[in-house]
C-alpha cells in the first residue's frame, strides 16, 4: 500500500490499476470527489491520498466524540459521589475505591468509555441495598448506545432511551412510540435476495429491536400484545407477496392499530366514563392518568356539574398537574397530597375512577403504586371503583395475585435510603367495573370477564 | 413557624425548668403557646401536662379538696383546649383528678376510723359527692361510684403516707362544700399540707409511669417479633424505635420503614440514627418511598406503629397515612400491633373531627411560589388519621398486650367515672 502511493506520483504506467483501487477505497465516502471543481484534473494518486486524509479525519472525529462521551460520563458519577458523601459513612468508602479505579482504567485502557460502562453495569448488578425478597424485580436500564446490538434501528434506539429514562412512562405512550418506531423499521427494510419478508423480517430485523426495548425497560402488556399482533400479521403473508405490497400492508396495519386501539379507544372510554358521571357526583381519583383526565374534562364539556377529589402520591406529584388542569377547566377540585385521611375522603366520594396500566387475565389490575390502597379503601367504604383501561392493555396469558409477580423497581429510588416499586396489583374484588372501548352509555364490564370480553368482540388477541 | 425561629424553640426540658421560676399563670401561658404552635406534641404533651399540674398543686392556693379539684380542672381545661387533638392532656388531667379524689378519700377514711362521728361522714360525703368511700367496682351505676382499689397503681405506694396522716391528723379535713370558707384551724392546715405532698408524690408517679412506659413496652419486643420476620413500621415514634432496638438485640428480623416524607436531598436520610443502630445489631432496614403499601404487605409479617391516643371504642388516633398500613395489613390478615402506653387511653369516643383528621400545613407539598395553582386548588394535607378498632389486632401497652375487648376495664382502672366527663365540660365552655 505505501509502496503504491510512493510510486503513484511517477505517473502514467500503473495509473489505471491504482485508479481502480482508489475508487474502490473512496466509494464509501461518496462525496469524496465532489468538492474539487474538476475531478478529472486530479491524478488517481492524489485522489487516493485525499480519500485517505478524509478517512483519517473521520476517524479522528469519531475518536474525539468518544473522548467527549468519556468526559461526559464522569459527570454523573461525580454527582453520585457527591451525593454519597452527603450520606456519609459506608458509601463513601466504596465511591473512593471507584474513583481510584477510574483513572487507572483511562490510563491503561484505550477505550475509557467501555470501561466505565462495564463498571457501571457491575455496580448495578450488585445492588447491595435491595432486600433479597425484592431482588427478582426488574428495573429499567440505560444501555449506552455503543452497547446496543448493531441491528437496532436508530428510531428504536431513541425510543429505548426514552423508555429507560421514563420520558415515555405511560403504557400507551410507550406502545405508540414503539409502533411509530417500527414503522420506520419497516420502511427502511429491504428483503435480502433469496428470502421473503414474511420469513426474514421477524427473526433478523424485528427481534433485535424487541430485545433491545425489553432490555431498556420491561415491556408493558400493551407492547407485548402489539408485538404479538404484528408477528401474527407478518406470518400471514404469503411467501410470494411482493415486498412493497407487504410493507405497504404492514404500515397500514400499524396505523390502523394506532387509530383503533389507541386514539379511538381513548376517545370512546373518555366519553363512556363521562356519561357515567351524574350531576352532583364527587369523583375521586389517584395520581394522574390520561384516561381519567380526559374523561373528567369530557364530562365538564358535556355540561355536567361535579366535584373531583385528587389524591396524590407525594413521591410523584403527578396528581397536582391533574388538579391544576381540572381547576382551569372550571371543575372544583380538592387536592390531597398524600394518603392521609383516605378513609373519610373515599367515603365522601360517589365514584372512584382509576386508570390502569394493564389488567391480568384473572382481572387484577396493574397500576401505579398506591392505586390498590385507594381501591381497597373505596371498596371497603362501599364506593364504586371504576377502572378505565384500553383493551390493548389486557393480558390474556399472565395471572397475578401478588404485586411482586410482575413489577418494576424505580431505578431512581433504588438506593440504600429509598426503595420503591412502580406498580401494585389491585385484586379484582376491589374493582366494581372496567370501562374499555367496547362499552358505551356509561356501562362497564366486570374485571373478571376480560377474556370473555375479548373473545366476544372476536378480538384478534384471543383468536 | 418561620424556620429562623427554630433555634429559639424552647425544649420541653427548658420549659419544665422554667416552671420553677415563673408564676403559675406565666408558665401556663408559655405552655399553651407551645401547644398551640404544635411545638410540643405527642408524648411530650403528657409530660408537660403532668409537670404543670404538679406545679398547680404545689403553688396554687387552695383550702379544700374541692377547691383543688376545681383548680386542676380549670387549668387542665385550658390546656386541653389549647390542643384539642392531643387527648393525652385530658388523660393526664383526669388521672391527676382521680388521684386527688383518691387521696382525699383515703384521708377521710382515716378520719372515719379516728373519729366515727356521723357528722364527719356527712361532711365527707357532701364534700366529694362523687367519691364515697370504697365500694365494689361497678362502672355502670349512675350514682357514679368509684373503683375503690382503683388507686392500685397510682396510689398504692402512698398508703404508708396516709398512715402517717392517720396519726397526725386529728380533725376531719375540709368541712364546707358550699365554698364558704371556714376558719382554718392548724389541723386543717396540716391536712392540706399532707394532701399536697401526697398528690405531688402521686403526680411524680404518673410522670414515672410516662417515662418508663416506652421501656416497659420494649420489654415485650421479643415476644412479638420473631426471627426472620419482615416487620413494617409506619413512621416510628420514639416508643416504636425503642421497641425495635430492643427487638433487634434479641432477634434478627428485617425492617421496612414506611410513611416517610419526600427526602430533602440536603438533609440526612430519614431515620438514619435508628437504621444505624439496627444495622449494628444486624437488622437490615429499608426505607419504602411509597404512599401505597399494598404492594409490600404480602411480604410483611406484621405492622407496627405508635398510637397518639386510644379511644374508648378501641379506635386509634395516629399519624397520617398510618391507616393505609393498617388497612392493607388487615386485608392480608397480617397482625397490626399498636404500641400505646396506658396514659394514652382516652375514656371518650372519637369526635367527628378526629375521624376526619386534622389538617396541617400544605406548604411542603404545594409550592407557594406557584401563585395561580395555589389560588385554584383546595389543598388538604391531613396530618392525623383515625383507625377504626376492627383494623387493630394487638394493643401493646406498658401493662402488656391487650385486645380491644379488654380496653374498658383498663379505662375503668385508671379513671374515675366523675372525671370522664372532663372533656364534655370543656366543650360546653368553649
Amino acid at each position: 500500500m505505501s509502496g503504491e502511493s510512493n510510486g503513484a506520483p511517477a505517473g502514467a504506467p500503473n495509473a489505471a490499476s491504482t485508479a481502480v483501487d482508489s475508487t474502490k477505497k473512496a466509494s464509501a465516502p461518496s462525496n469524496a470527489a465532489a468538492p474539487p471543481a474538476n475531478p478529472e484534473k486530479l491524478t488517481p494518486a492524489q485522489l487516493k491520498a485525499k480519500a485517505k486524509a478524509e478517512k483519517a479525519a473521520r476517524r479522528a472525529q469519531v475518536k474525539e466524540a468518544r473522548a467527549a462521551a468519556a468526559a461526559a460520563a464522569p459527570a454523573p458519577q461525580e454527582k453520585g459521589a457527591a451525593a454519597a458523601d452527603g450520606k456519609g459513612g459506608k458509601p463513601k468508602g466504596k465511591q473512593d475505591g471507584q474513583s481510584l479505579a477510574v483513572p487507572r482504567a483511562s490510563v491503561s485502557g484505550r477505550r475509557p468509555s467501555m470501561h466505565r460502562v462495564l463498571e457501571k453495569e457491575k455496580e448495578q448488578d450488585v445492588r447491595p441495598n435491595v432486600l433479597e425478597c425484592f431482588s427478582h424485580v426488574p428495573t429499567a436500564k440505560r444501555i449506552p448506545l455503543s452497547q446496543a446490538h448493531k441491528d437496532v434501528h436508530p428510531a428504536v434506539l431513541a425510543v429505548g432511551q426514552m423508555m429507560a429514562t421514563y420520558a415515555l412512562n405511560d403504557s400507551i405512550a410507550r406502545l405508540k412510540a414503539m409502533l411509530l418506531a417500527f414503522k420506520k423499521v419497516i420502511e427502511s427494510y429491504e428483503t435480502p435476495k433469496g428470502s421473503s419478508l414474511s420469513r426474514h423480517f421477524v427473526p433478523h430485523v424485528l427481534n433485535p429491536q424487541i430485545e433491545y426495548l425489553t432490555e431498556c425497560r420491561p415491556m408493558c402488556f400493551a407492547m407485548g400484545n402489539a408485538i404479538r399482533l404484528l408477528k401474527g400479521k407478518i406470518n400471514k403473508f404469503d411467501i410470494d407477496t411482493p415486498e412493497n405490497e407487504a410493507k405497504e400492508a404492514l404500515l397500514e396495519w400499524v396505523d390502523f392499530v394506532i387509530n383503533e386501539r389507541i386514539s379511538l379507544a381513548e376517545y370512546a372510554i373518555a366519553l363512556n366514563a363521562a356519561e357515567s358521571i351524574h350531576e352532583g357526583d364527587t369523583i375521586l381519583t389517584y395520581g394522574r392518568h390520561r384516561l381519567v383526565e380526559r374523561a373528567l374534562l369530557k364530562a365538564k364539556e358535556l355540561g355536567k356539574f361535579f366535584d373531583v377529589i385528587v389524591i396524590d402520591d407525594h413521591f410523584e406529584r403527578d396528581g397536582q398537574n391533574l388538579a391544576t388542569t381540572l381547576c382551569k377547566a372550571g371543575i372544583h377540585v380538592l387536592y390531597s397530597p398524600n394518603l392521609g385521611g383516605l378513609r373519610p375522603k373515599v367515603a365522601a366520594a360517589s365514584n372512584v375512577f382509576l386508570g390502569g396500566e394493564g389488567i391480568f387475565a384473572n382481572g387484577s389490575m396493574n397500576a401505579r403504586s398506591g392505586t390498590a390502597d385507594v381501591a381497597m379503601a373505596a371498596a371497603n367504604a362501599g364506593v364504586k371503583v371504576m377502572v378505565l383501561c384500553e383493551s390493548i392493555n389486557f393480558d390474556r396469558d399472565r395471572v397475578s395475585v401478588d404485586s411482586m409477580t410482575y413489577n418494576e423497581v424505580d431505578p431512581e429510588r433504588n438506593t440504600p435510603d429509598f426503595f420503591r416499586v412502580l406498580y401494585d396489583n389491585t385484586h379484582d374484588k376491589y374493582i366494581s367495573g372496567v370501562m374499555t372501548e367496547f362499552e358505551s352509555g356509561g356501562g362497564s364490564s366486570p374485571a373478571q370477564a376480560i377474556l370473555a370480553l375479548l373473545r366476544k368482540q372476536e378480538d384478534p388477541l384471543i383468536a | 413557624m418561620a424556620p429562623s425561629q427554630a433555634g429559639h424553640v424552647p425544649t420541653l426540658d427548658n420549659l419544665i425548668k422554667s416552671f420553677n421560676d415563673l408564676p403559675l399563670e406565666a408558665s401556663m401561658d408559655s405552655l399553651i403557646f407551645l401547644l398551640k404552635r404544635r411545638q410540643i406534641k405527642g408524648d411530650d404533651c403528657a409530660k408537660a401536662t403532668a409537670h404543670f399540674l404538679r406545679h398547680v398543686v404545689a403553688k396554687s392556693k387552695w383550702t379544700s379538696v374541692n377547691h383543688l379539684i376545681e383548680q386542676v380542672r380549670s387549668y387542665g381545661t385550658r390546656l386541653a383546649q389549647a390542643a384539642p387533638l392531643e387527648p393525652v392532656i385530658g388523660n393526664v388531667v383526669r388521672r391527676v383528678l382521680g388521684l386527688i379524689r383518691d387521696e382525699a378519700a383515703e384521708d377521710r377514711n382515716a378520719d372515719d376510723v379516728a373519729s366515727e362521728t356521723a357528722s364527719d361522714i356527712q361532711d365527707i360525703q357532701s364534700l366529694a359527692p362523687g367519691a364515697p368511700p370504697p365500694q365494689p367496682l361497678q362502672r355502670a351505676t349512675t350514682a357514679s361510684p368509684v373503683r375503690p382499689t382503683l388507686g392500685s397503681i397510682t396510689s398504692g405506694l402512698l398508703v404508708s403516707n396516709s398512715m402517717f396522716n392517720l396519726l397526725s391528723v386529728a380533725e376531719p379535713l375540709g368541712s364546707p362544700l358550699t365554698g364558704a370558707s371556714t376558719p382554718m384551724s392548724s389541723a386543717l392546715h396540716a391536712s392540706v399540707h399532707a394532701l399536697r405532698s401526697e398528690v405531688m408524690d402521686g403526680i411524680e408517679e404518673i410522670l414515672d409511669e410516662i417515662n418508663q412506659a416506652d421501656d416497659q413496652i420494649a420489654g415485650f419486643a421479643d415476644i412479638q417479633i420473631h426471627p426472620g420476620d419482615y416487620v413494617l413500621a409506619y413512621q416510628p415514634t420514639k416508643t416504636v424505635e425503642r421497641f425495635l432496638i430492643k427487638a433487634a438485640s434479641k432477634r434478627r428480623f428485617t425492617l421496612l420503614l414506611a410513611g416517610l416524607q419526600v427526602p430533602d436531598p440536603s438533609a440526612e436520610p430519614p431515620y438514619a440514627a435508628l437504621r444505624k443502630r439496627l444495622a449494628a445489631a444486624g437488622v437490615q432496614t429499608i426505607n419504602l418511598a411509597s404512599n401505597g403499601l399494598m404492594a409490600y404487605i404480602p411480604r410483611v409479617n406484621k405492622v407496627i406503629f405508635g398510637a397518639k391516643a386510644v379511644y374508648q371504642n378501641g379506635g386509634l388516633l395516629v399519624d397520617s397515612g398510618c391507616c393505609v398500613a393498617a388497612q392493607a395489613a388487615h386485608e392480608y390478615l397480617k397482625p397490626v400491633i399498636a404500641l400505646c402506653p396506658v396514659y394514652k387511653f382516652t375514656p371518650e369516643d372519637p369526635s367527628n373531627e378526629v375521624v376526619r383528621g386534622e389538617l396541617g400545613d400544605p406548604s411542603s407539598y404545594v409550592s407557594y411560589a406557584n401563585g395561580p395553582a395555589v389560588d385554584l386548588l383546595d389543598i388538604e394535607n391531613t396530618v392525623t388519621d383515625y383507625i377504626p378498632p376492627e383494623l387493630v389486632d394487638v394493643y401493646l401497652t406498658n401493662l402488656g398486650p391487650q385486645t380491644r375487648h379488654h380496653l374498658a376495664s383498663i379505662l375503668a382502672d385508671h379513671y374515675k367515672t366523675e372525671d370522664i366527663a372532663f372533656s364534655l365540660q370543656f366543650d360546653e365552655d368553649s
